[in-house]
């Protein structure tokens, strides 16, 4: 049993560890992708007012959609392969 | 320094392959012709290539281990161990080693009248270190010629893969918009700290000039 602690308290660590960074990256590249529209826009001669406003507009979307969600997958598919591979291992 | 940079890759080659290769499973086409128990004395280095099927097994000097005894498809023989791996590295979460010892048991078959199995396993087999690979699972196939794709190989390498050039894209995008954005400003810094000083330097031999009473008039 405790074999099993161990095994969920370092799995779960790394996965919180990857889970953090993988989150911010996702922020990280969209907010670039929202400047880059705003620039190529703002080019063609389009106004989307003030670009910091524009941005914050944007991810406060993000930070509210679906997107933002699928970052869980990071936790959830190595757990489902875990119990996976438990079941496949030991009962088939 | 051309050497050392291949000497250190090469470093870097040989462990992450060897150690993925002792890992990931390998798939034997083997004719099963024995099982037995063995006490193995687990107290010098080779330790390592044991399992630690539960806490206290990591404090006994010595215990049981169950092998299976194997014809290669090509002849040759093989033993495998058949130990629990628990809910320690590597990662097979195997907890059926008396399952996997019956299924053995029963695929026992003789050179006249061989029945084929696949044996899949991790670990080195080597008769110097005394040192076995662990058998995971057996099944029975039609001969010794079966074709077997590697699907858990293919889908781990690939995951891996994908692992790497995840956390390298990560890298760069930290580094272009947090690092650089960072320099740039040091540098701008660093400039205005520079012309700061200058400034300062072109004030105080100016006033040192008038103290002295030399220099500009």
């Amino acid at each position: 049993m405790i074999g099993f602690l161990r095994c969920a308290v370092f799995g779960l660590g790394a996965l919180a560890v990857l889970f953090w960074l993988v989150r911010i990256y996702a922020r990280s590249l969209r907010r670039e992708a929202l400047e880059k529209h705003w620039a190529r826009e703002s080019a063609a001669g389009v106004d989307l007012g003030p670009c910091d406003a524009y941005v914050e507009a944007g991810m406060q979307d993000y930070e509210h959609g679906l997107m933002r969600r699928l970052v869980w997958l990071v936790f959830i598919l190595p757990i489902v392969i875990f119990a996976v591979v438990v079941f496949v291992m030991n009962y088939r | 320094m051309r050497y050392v940079k291949w000497a250190f890759w090469t470093v870097i080659v040989l462990v992450v392959g060897g150690f993925l290769h002792y890992t990931l499973p390998q798939h034997d086409i083997v004719r099963v012709v024995g099982t037995y128990q063995e006490r193995q004395d687990l107290t010098d280095w080779t330790r390592i290539f044991w399992s630690t099927p539960d806490d206290q097994s990591g404090t006994l000097t010595n215990r049981d281990v169950q092998f299976i005894q194997a014809i290669r498809a090509n002849g040759k023989p093989m033993v495998y161990r058949n130990e629990d791996t628990g809910w320690r590295w590597p990662p097979y979460f195997k907890f059926d080693t008396a399952t996997l010892q019956t299924q053995a048991d029963d695929l026992r078959s003789t050179a006249e009248a061989p029945k084929w199995a696949v044996v899949t396993h991790y670990g080195w087999r080597n008769q110097f270190l005394s040192i076995f690979p662990n058998a995971v699972g057996i099944r029975p196939v039609a001969g010794p010629d079966v074709r077997i794709i590697p699907w858990v190989n293919i889908v781990i390498l690939g995951g891996l893969l994908v692992l790497i050039l995840l956390i390298r894209a990560m890298w760069r995008q930290f580094r272009e918009r947090t690092i650089e954005p960072l320099i740039d400003e040091a540098a701008d810094k660093w400039d205005e700290l520079g012309d700061r000083a200058e400034a300062m330097d072109g004030k105080a031999r100016g006033f040192w000039a008038r103290l002295v009473g030399r220099g500009r008039k």
